[in-house]
């Protein structure tokens, strides 16, 4: 099954770094091979800048940050693709 | 100006100094009055500050004079009266082009000296004939044009032509140079303002940089009128989205919409779906969406931010013109509509405070928001658009 991450791309996460988190989980997605496992969209605010950069994997909302977004694909994305 | 048909008058005007003059000699004014849109070119004798104050009284005098419907013969005189005299010379001395466009149908071209304005029309250049006047001593040159879309008058001070004497020319570049160099850039369909920085740009590198005359051009395009619609937040009070939405989409013209929850609401109004794009086309500008039936859907106060430094350099000298011209971003995009597609910009505002916003680590909150749009709706209004702010 496809696995859907989301970024926000809204004002507020956007000035927190919605691009390098974007262009991070690109390259990531890239380099594991995992292009027809996995879809990265966008979205607008999700309504919860205080945590910026919103980020959701499925229905899940998680905190990234440009400098974890390595961590979080390692932890919290690769193991649900099972 | 009132709008009385279709047409309407786009105008743009810059000037380039006598290399180590801090003032320009040449000055230009624009009156606008109900039925009719004065603009008026001096230049004043000499360059610097006496050159400077001349063309400034001449430009000021008869464009006042002629918006108030005074006769031209009045205007010269008194023109003629006032000027100081110069006592180097002897002579009271400022040339001067008046473009007078009544009712958006005709204009009428008056000039004491200056360079013949050049008459572009489907590309070509026109000879208009003229009548020759005496006023006070002064011969003095009058036309009347029936106007057409799409025509393009472009007046000049002489510092236009004397571009390049002795440089890269023996006698400056010729009406005929400057005609054939200007038909190159009609077909691309640029503003007025772009026209004239293009051709003093010319100037510029003709003068090697070094002009030796001030150089002014005013470059005026007969156009069709083109509303704008923009929508920038989501309203104050939730039970006025359907009425913000319907006012919105109601009007003629292009349409934009800026800001996340903005664009929600918009697709929930119209029942389509919100597109998110992915593609980071400038790094700092945040993508675009897409929703079916809205010519552009941006993100909110970063664009915008951006949108309005655009429009205050466009103002100036429009040095980041290359930038926005060609750029596939929100802000290059909106910055194509609001400065070269509009003629009348109709913004749509909502008050809505957004909480999670207002952290003041973030340059984002609601009074640099309302900031943004009080600031971009007075630069359009200086580029000559009629513009309306509506809040909700």
């Amino acid at each position: 099954m496809m696995m859907k991450i989301t970024v926000c791309i809204g004002s507020s996460c956007h000035l927190k770094g919605s691009r390098e988190v974007v262009e991070g989980l690109q390259k990531l997605i890239a380099d594991n091979g995992l292009k027809d496992k996995i879809e990265l969209a966008g979205t607008f605010c999700l309504g919860q800048c205080q945590t910026g950069v919103n980020v959701l994997v499925g229905d899940e909302r998680y905190s990234v940050t440009p400098e974890t977004v390595t961590s979080f694909f390692e932890k919290d994305v690769l193991p649900k693709l099972g | 100006m009132t709008t009385k048909n279709e047409l309407c008058a786009d105008i743009g005007y810059l000037s380039i100094n006598h290399a180590g003059e801090n003032l320009c000699g040449d000055h230009v004014e624009k009156v606008e009055t109900d039925d009719s849109l004065v603009i008026v070119l001096a230049d004043g004798l000499g360059s610097g500050v006496k050159a400077s104050i001349l063309s400034t009284l001449t430009s000021k005098i008869i464009s006042t004079m002629i918006a108030a419907g005074l006769k031209l013969e009045d205007c010269v005189e008194t023109i003629a009266a006032t000027l100081p005299v110069c006592s180097v010379r002897g002579v009271a001395y400022s040339t001067f082009t008046i473009i007078r466009i009544v009712e958006n149908k005709r204009a009428e071209i008056i000039q004491y000296d200056n360079p013949k304005v050049i008459l572009l029309r489907d590309g070509e250049n026109v000879e208009y004939p003229v009548e020759r006047l005496e006023i006070g001593g002064k011969r003095i040159t009058k036309a009347d044009i029936q106007l057409k879309e799409g025509d393009i008058f472009i007046a000049m001070s002489d510092g236009v032509e004397h571009a390049g004497v002795g440089i890269i020319y023996n006698f400056g570049w010729k009406r005929s140079d400057i005609i054939e160099f200007m038909k190159t850039f009609i077909p691309v369909g640029f503003t007025a303002k772009t026209l004239t920085k293009i051709l003093l740009d010319e100037c510029d590198r003709l003068y090697d940089g070094k002009p030796g005359d001030d150089a002014t051009v005013c470059t005026v395009k007969i156009r069709s009128r083109m509303p704008v619609n923009l929508m920038f937040g989501p309203p104050a009070k939730r039970e006025d989205n359907d009425i913000m939405m319907s006012q919105f989409f109601e009007k003629d013209g292009k349409r934009i919409i800026c800001g996340g929850t903005t664009s929600t609401i918009a697709a929930n109004y119209l029942k389509k779906q919100l597109i998110p794009k992915l593609e980071y086309l400038d790094p700092e500008v945040p993508p675009m969406a897409e929703i079916e039936g809205v010519d552009l859907v941006t993100e909110g106060v970063i664009t915008i931010s951006r949108v309005l430094e655009y429009a205050k350099d466009y103002l100036k000298d429009n040095d980041k013109y290359e930038k926005w011209s060609c750029g596939r971003d929100g802000a290059s995009r909106i910055a194509r509509m609001l400065f070269e597609d509009a003629t009348d910009v109709n913004f749509f505002v909502g008050r809505a405070v957004n909480p999670a916003h207002q952290n003041p680590d973030l340059p984002i909150t609601f009074n640099i928001k309302m900031r943004l749009v009080e600031e971009l709706s007075d630069c359009l209004g200086k580029m000559g658009k009629k513009v309306n702010v509506t809040y909700f």
